[in-house]
């Protein structure tokens, strides 16, 4: 017992003074309190995450491990294997180009392992589907389905590209031998369900387009018809607008429109030359007079333009201009539109009738007028 | 009648030894017995013809083969000849045997007799049994059905009835009907299958059957599979709607083509309105149709039907659809204080009413019903 006790007291001694120096003196290349989180960082095993670039320098043990993989003088299916595992990695980082450049060159090793390649497609695509790029997706998952026809994951990311894609008739293919293959694989049954439904959706909105734009068709040849026929107004067409001529070029986008009661009301620009100001009317009544609108544009208040405060709608006179002849033509402005849109010599240009407002005894008027009242 | 000696003759020729020429004769006369109601019961008294038939079936020239199958066509249109047929022990397995194969020239004929042996509940569930022990699933049988020119030789548009019958079984139902699966799903585009009245009319039998299995309704009507369309679509006419009648019709249904044609078979029509009845049975299928705008697509077809019987059913359908739920406090009948002679009144009415229910369930199960599933051949 004696002798038992006399070894531990001597141990525990040596123990002790070693504590003692542990405690006391530092041993050389320490972690010290500032750098150790940093220097952690650096150990390979203890690496939150893989540097951008692995310097050999900065980074010895990381290279040498890194040379390990890519060993060419391993088998090649080994390669591609171990760039898959690479390429994960990175994905589960979600660092997706860089899976994707791991992928890639497991791929390029052009190894004789279907599965191996097939996986390396799959994988790669789900890559790109993350990131976005959907063709390129796909395209690796017909690769993946031709490695092996029977790889369920690639034909599950097929459908899922064709239907962000719009395929949707395509992706039911996918879905159909996916289902072939695993009759209860729940996201298959998914991705059927809502490329069925997107599909037929989609159909439904084109049949709506068909009557809708049919509807439309009837709609203009009834108007047409209005007009050419029924009113005997003409149309100036040409090969800038629409062939009916109707097209209108005004910023609203008014159009000639037929109207309750079957009056026609038309989108109509008064000009005044004078001061180089316009008036548009988007609704002109065919059956309203020129007076009805001016004695309201230019009753009470006149507009801010008008400097010397002539244009009282007492003073005004309306014109249209004959292109052909490069005249003008006074118009009563107690007429309609309807009537001054018959006129023989009057031509509606780019749908849209235009019509020059002039005040009584304005220079414009005498240097222009040829065609008296 | 033939006598028993030129009867006898007449067997021993059936061998796959026999001279061609007069092999060939004498299955064309047995054809022609088949094809007539005496010729059956005579033939019905030859045990082992059935035999002789079955095995002439692998004999190298086809005209002999077929008249041998289209001699088995004939025999089995006829009830009474289903026990000799079944009892045979290689009859089933030969024609299990080879309708999975895409190569098969006679696969066709094999879908038509297994159609007409199903039609009856007894001897269905013999040809049930005999495709299981074959080791042949209904996955596989909806498999080919599905898959366009399976069969280059044959169209397999038979198996349509065929599984419509199949679904007089609990377990067809079932298997058509399980959620984990994508059965159902796959049949529907085939409500609109121009090309084969027969295809089309086994497929709305087997949703109609289908539909006896209340508890699926409201899996039916849901997103999963969303029946109603396929339903509704053969009923659809050209006829324009407006646009809020159309916006409140499911997705397929609106804006139809002005070519749009009706289905032309007037049993195929009646069928389709039976099974929109049915789902009628149910609270949540008569809600679920009043509010896809059901009515309007019904009201249209009844102003173009013109078959009587088709309109009797496009009026009770349409009685469902209009006619009013339960007073409000009614909805749930469980919670309602019955007083006692109403009580009992009701009991009687409801047995008699599951009475009648499990009356028409018969009925429209049974095939004798239903005109689509005869496939009978006659040839002389």
């Amino acid at each position: 017992m004696a002798s038992h006790a006399q070894t531990a007291d001597d141990s525990d001694d040596d123990m002790d003074g070693f504590m003692e120096r542990f405690k006391k003196e530092k041993y050389s290349n320490a972690f010290s309190e500032d750098n150790w989180e940093e220097e952690f960082n650096k150990v390979p095993m203890f690496m939150k995450t893989a540097p951008e670039d692995i310097d050999p320098l900065k980074h010895p043990e990381l290279a040498a491990i890194q040379s390990i993989i890519h060993d060419d003088d391993r088998p090649l299916g080994e390669q591609a294997q171990s760039l898959k595992d690479e390429g994960n990695e990175y994905f589960k980082e979600r660092n997706y180009k860089k899976a994707i450049v791991s992928y890639t060159a497991g791929l390029q090793k052009k190894c004789s392992d279907c599965n191996v390649n097939a996986v390396l497609h799959t994988n790669r695509a789900a890559a790109h589907f993350h990131l976005g790029n959907m063709r390129s997706a796909l395209n690796d998952a017909v690769a993946a389905k031709k490695f092996k026809p029977d790889h369920l994951k690639a034909l599950i990311r097929g459908a899922t590209c064709c239907l962000e894609l719009k395929k949707y008739t395509d992706a039911l293919q996918w879905c159909e031998e996916g289902l072939k293959l695993q009759p209860t694989d729940k996201k298959l049954l998914e991705l059927r369900a809502a490329a069925d439904k997107h599909k037929r959706v989609a159909e439904r909105d084109a049949r709506k387009a068909k009557v809708q734009e049919k509807k439309e068709r009837s709609e203009r040849e009834a108007l047409l018809a209005a007009i050419k026929v029924s009113r005997n107004v003409k149309i100036k067409t040409s090969v800038l607008y629409n062939l009916d001529g109707l097209c209108s070029t005004e910023a609203t986008g008014a159009r000639v429109f037929l109207g309750e009661q079957g009056i026609i009301y038309w989108p109509v620009l008064f000009l005044y030359p004078e001061h180089q100001q316009t008036d548009f009317i988007s609704a002109f009544s065919e059956s309203s007079s020129f007076l009805d609108h001016l004695s309201h544009m230019f009753g009470e208040e006149l507009p801010p333009w008008d400097t010397d405060r002539k244009y009282s709608f007492k003073n005004l006179q309306v014109f249209f201009e004959d292109e052909e002849r490069e005249s003008l033509h006074q118009v009563n402005p107690e007429t309609t539109l309807l009537k001054t849109l018959q006129h023989k010599r009057y031509f509606v240009k780019a749908g849209t009738p235009s019509f020059i407002i002039l005040v009584k005894g304005s220079p414009f008027f005498l240097n222009n007028l040829q065609h008296p009242l | 009648m033939l006598s028993d000696v030129t009867a006898e003759e007449l067997m021993s020729f059936l061998n796959l030894d026999t001279r061609p020429d007069i092999k060939g004769q004498a299955t064309e006369y047995i054809l022609g017995l088949s094809g007539n109601r005496d010729g059956c019961r005579f033939l019905q008294t030859k045990p082992d013809l059935i035999k002789a038939l079955v095995t002439l079936t692998t004999d190298p020239s086809i005209a002999i083969v077929k008249d041998c199958y289209h001699t088995l066509i004939n025999l089995s249109a006829d009830e009474t000849m289903h026990r000799l047929l079944v009892k045979n022990p290689d009859f089933l397995p030969m024609l299990f045997k080879n309708i999975l194969d895409p190569g098969y020239m006679f696969a066709d004929r094999i879908c038509t007799i297994l159609t007409n042996l199903s039609r009856h509940m007894k001897t269905c569930k013999e040809v049930f049994k005999a495709m299981q022990e074959q080791g042949i699933s209904l996955a596989q049988i909806v498999e080919i059905f599905c898959t366009e020119d399976y069969n280059k030789q044959a169209s397999l548009h038979y198996l349509g009835p065929l599984l419509s019958n199949l679904t007089q079984l609990p377990e067809t139902r079932q298997f058509i009907l399980d959620k984990d699966r994508c059965v159902v799903q796959r049949l529907l585009p085939y409500t609109q299958y121009e090309a084969s009245t027969i295809r089309r009319g086994g497929v709305i039998g087997t949703l109609r059957n289908c539909c006896f299995d209340h508890v699926h309704h409201e899996w039916l009507l849901g997103e999963a599979v969303d029946i109603l369309p396929f339903l509704l679509l053969p009923l659809a006419g050209p006829e324009e709607l407006s646009e809020e009648e159309n916006e409140g019709l499911p997705v397929d249904l609106q804006y139809l083509p002005e070519d749009k044609k009706r289905e032309e078979d007037p049993d195929i029509r009646k069928m389709l309105i039976e099974t929109l009845i049915l789902l009628t049975a149910t609270k949540v299928g008569r809600q679920i149709l009043k509010t896809k705008n059901v009515y309007a697509i019904m009201r249209e077809f009844h102003n173009w039907e013109k078959e009587p019987h088709v309109v009797a059913a496009c009026e009770k359908l349409i009685q469902a659809l209009i006619g009013d739920e339960p007073e409000p406090g009614m909805e749930n009948l469980l919670e309602v204080e019955i007083p006692n002679d109403v009580e009992v009144k009701l009991k009687d009415m409801e047995a008699k009413e599951l009475e009648q229910l499990e009356k028409d369930k018969e009925d429209l199960l049974n095939p004798d019903k239903a005109q689509h599933c005869a496939g009978i051949v006659r040839m002389m």
